[in-house]
């Protein structure tokens, strides 16, 4: 029997997503009403019996941490392993690209150097999926392999991804961008736990790189294999991919599998209030989290908690963020209206359909 | 262990017989209630809200998912490194052991408990009241009377009294009269079973009422009758908010109704003190195309597909295609399939009524149609 920890880069690859980490971690994205996007990474490695993990947070952590707090909701809050806030080297030397900057993993040697564990699982934090954590470990500790990969055959192209090129079963590279039909990376991976330390080690004059840009020369010198993995995949890496993303969820499958009850995406709860329908209220093909009121018209839309729509008011195609007050009247079609923001009476806000307009964080809240 | 101003002792043990089917697997103050809350949470969050933060609870019939609910204590921030939940099933000593007799004896078998804690005041509750109550205010008034009894009592209807145990004060708030369900009441304030003891007359009623051969062991029979005989000091604390008892299928249903008023008597949605819960990882709710929804509350994981009017939909619920729920409870996990009908009716947790299939009825003459926990009805098999 082996044993595994977990580690989760929280902030990276943001550029793409503009004002909506202007104030936190992409891991700290809220998605899909109710969660964040560390959600799901987390509550895979828990759900895959992982019960150590360090969380990277190099910047903008405070969402992250009132998020996370002491791991308590994915019962992390242990006395042997838990949460480990591991904070993340100095931000400014690497590129803002980077998934997985060396310097915070050696930064953060401590964590793996007093941990017994077999394997490391690594991963980013912006792609939702609900990986099996225990079948990747399982198939790699069989195989023998030093580091194993999980892809996935792009179902279209994304720029923002990385694809794997694969020879005879092995991992002979990884490029930027992946084109329909590639084996597209996902930003996670296995590695056994000395190994890791060792590549720490050897890159030391370099560890400001990413871990797979220094190991660009070395996929002849080490046994890397790909995992492939054929379930559901929502890359977030820009504003239109979030969009996209979290509206996939008004799919029935894409719930069904994302949210299936024998392993469970966890999250923090907050004591919220069933929704309340008020007469008057119509609402077609939406997700509402619990807290919210609503009398107006809701459609096509994510409604995440305490969200007020009054009498009148008309929400189409829309992602409301938590705490957002729509007053009556006022329309508001194909946006994101981030955090705790009033949509006044009678205002009109709309965007072009597959360009959402973004109403940015509320400031103080 | 520091000594304590005030603990509470919450009776959970009773079997709710009259909640009938609802209660035939699970204890009373662990019915599902509100959507997301069971019974219990009301009065552990008025605990957490008040600063009580040592509660035993007494527990009896059918324990295993009020246990497993309660677990630490640690979703009402009850998990407290000196105190904190307990629970307080019956056990056995070396002469044998008892089942609780009664609510004052099922307080007696624990006076371990409270001799431990050693507090100064211990506050009675039941499990089965919706309510939000600041219990600082009720000690407050208790100690400023020098009370060695303080009951929370509230005006009820004339007509109703006779239901009730019933407070006669003077003129000062003393109570000169405690009667349990009188013909003939002679004042309309009600017991709402809420009690504050300073903690030795307890201990002492407690042991002396134990010895009594012919006592129920009953709080509302046999102890607070027994200080009035004795001239000990009791008091009642006025409370003017809103209260429920939701003990019966009809009070259920009518407490659950009120919730859904424009302007409810119970505000789930107070900003003031919130009722906390053991929350379960549910995704928000999907109303599909098609779906009505008016008046009503609806949970996490409930997928609505059809016609939902006055009606509360608890956790992950789930009604069809062309079905319709009007004035109904649906409890966690309930399903009314397609082109069903719910009407004036309370589902158990993962209950069905079948496709096509009808429960209960629009005339307020009949009673409230119940099915029970995971059965299942509207179908063809079905009476």
């Amino acid at each position: 029997m082996y044993s595994v920890v977990g580690l989760i880069s929280t902030n990276y690859a943001t550029e793409g997503l503009g004002v909506l980490t202007n104030e936190r971690t992409v891991a700290s994205l809220p998605f899909g009403g109710r969660y964040r996007l560390i959600d799901f990474p987390l509550s895979n490695m828990v759900g895959a019996g992982i019960k150590t993990v360090g969380l990277i947070t190099p910047y903008k952590y405070r969402s992250i941490i009132d998020h996370i707090g002491s791991g308590k909701p994915w019962a992390l809050d242990r006395k042997s392993g838990g949460l480990y806030i591991l904070p993340g080297s100095v931000f400014g030397i690497s590129s803002a690209e980077s998934r997985f900057i060396l310097r915070d993993i050696e930064r953060n040697k401590a964590f793996l150097e007093r941990s017994a564990a077999d394997y490391v699982v690594v991963t980013a934090a912006n792609t939702v999926s609900r990986i099996d954590f225990a079948d990747l470990v399982e198939k790699h500790s069989a195989s023998g392999a030093d580091m194993t990969l999980v892809c996935r055959r792009a179902a279209a192209a994304e720029p923002f991804m990385d694809a794997l090129d694969i020879r005879d079963g092995r991992v002979a590279g990884v490029r930027k961008g992946a084109e329909k039909g590639d084996a597209m990376f996902l930003d996670c991976f296995v590695v056994n736990r000395e190994l890791m330390e060792k590549i720490l080690e050897w890159y030391k004059a370099i560890n400001h790189l990413d871990l797979f840009e220094v190991l660009a020369a070395d996929y002849d010198k080490m046994d890397v294999r790909p995992y492939e993995f054929d379930g559901y995949v929502g890359p977030i890496f820009t504003t239109d991919q979030y969009y996209d993303v979290s509206m996939e969820l008004l799919k029935p499958t894409v719930r069904e599998e994302l949210f299936a009850a024998d392993r469970p995406v966890l999250t923090k709860s907050h004591d919220r209030v069933p929704v309340k329908y008020v007469e008057g209220a119509r609402v077609s093909n939406s997700l509402i989290q619990a807290g919210s009121r609503i009398s107006g018209t809701v459609e096509n839309s994510i409604v995440s908690s305490e969200v007020v729509i009054e009498a009148g008011a008309r929400v189409k195609n829309c992602i409301i963020l938590q705490d957002c007050h729509i007053c009556a009247g006022a329309a508001v079609e194909n946006a994101i209206i981030d955090r705790a923001n009033v949509i006044a009476a009678g205002a009109v806000i709309r965007g072009a359909k597959g360009d959402p307009f973004i109403f940015s964080k509320s400031s103080g809240k | 262990m520091k000594k304590k101003k005030c603990i509470a002792m919450l009776l959970a043990g009773g079997q709710g017989s009259r909640l009938g089917a609802l209660t035939k697997h699970i204890a009373k103050p662990a019915v599902s209630f509100g959507g997301k809350y069971r019974i219990i949470d009301f009065s552990l969050s008025n605990c957490a809200n008040s600063h009580i933060g040592t509660v035993g609870v007494l527990t009896q019939y059918r324990p295993l998912r009020l246990n497993a609910y309660i677990g630490t204590g640690a979703s009402w921030d009850l998990d407290e490194p000196d105190g904190g939940v307990s629970i307080l099933p019956p056990y056995a000593t070396e002469t044998g052991g008892e089942w609780y007799k009664g609510t004052a004896d099922a307080v007696y078998q624990n006076l371990d408990y409270i001799r431990m804690n050693d507090p100064e005041y211990v506050l009675i509750l039941s499990g089965d009241h919706l309510y939000r109550m600041d219990y600082r205010k009720m000690l407050a008034c208790h100690v400023e009377h020098k009370a060695d009894l303080t009951i929370s009592v509230m005006p009820v209807p004339w007509e109703e009294a006779s239901r009730f145990g019933i407070v006669t004060e003077d003129e000062t708030g003393r109570i000169v009269k405690f009667s349990e369900k009188p013909r003939k009441p002679d004042s309309n304030l009600a017991s709402m079973g809420i009690y504050i003891f300073s903690a030795k007359p307890l201990i002492n009623a407690l042991v002396a009422d134990a010895a009594d051969p012919d006592s129920e062991h009953d709080f509302g029979k046999n102890i607070i009758p027994k200080l009035l005989a004795d001239g000990k000091r009791l008091f009642g604390y006025e409370f003017t908010g809103y209260w429920k008892d939701v003990g019966t299928i009809d009070s259920y249903h009518e407490t659950s109704m009120e919730l859904l008023d424009p302007k409810p008597g119970f505000n789930l949605f107070d900003a003031g003190d919130r009722i906390m819960s053991n929350n379960v990882s549910e995704p928000p709710q999907y109303i599909g195309k098609g779906a009505k929804l008016s008046e009503s509350l609806v949970s996490n994981g409930c997928v609505v597909l059809g016609t939902v009017r006055h009606s509360i939909l608890s956790t992950g619920s789930y009604v069809g295609k062309g079905a319709v729920v009007e004035d109904s409870v649906l409890l966690p996990g309930a399903k009314v399939m397609d082109g069903a009908r719910v009407v004036r009716a309370i589902m158990g947790e993962n209950a069905t009524v079948s496709a096509g299939g009808v429960l209960g009825s629009a005339d307020p003459a009949e009673a409230i149609a119940v099915i029970g926990d995971n059965a299942v009805a509207g179908g063809k098999e079905a009476k």
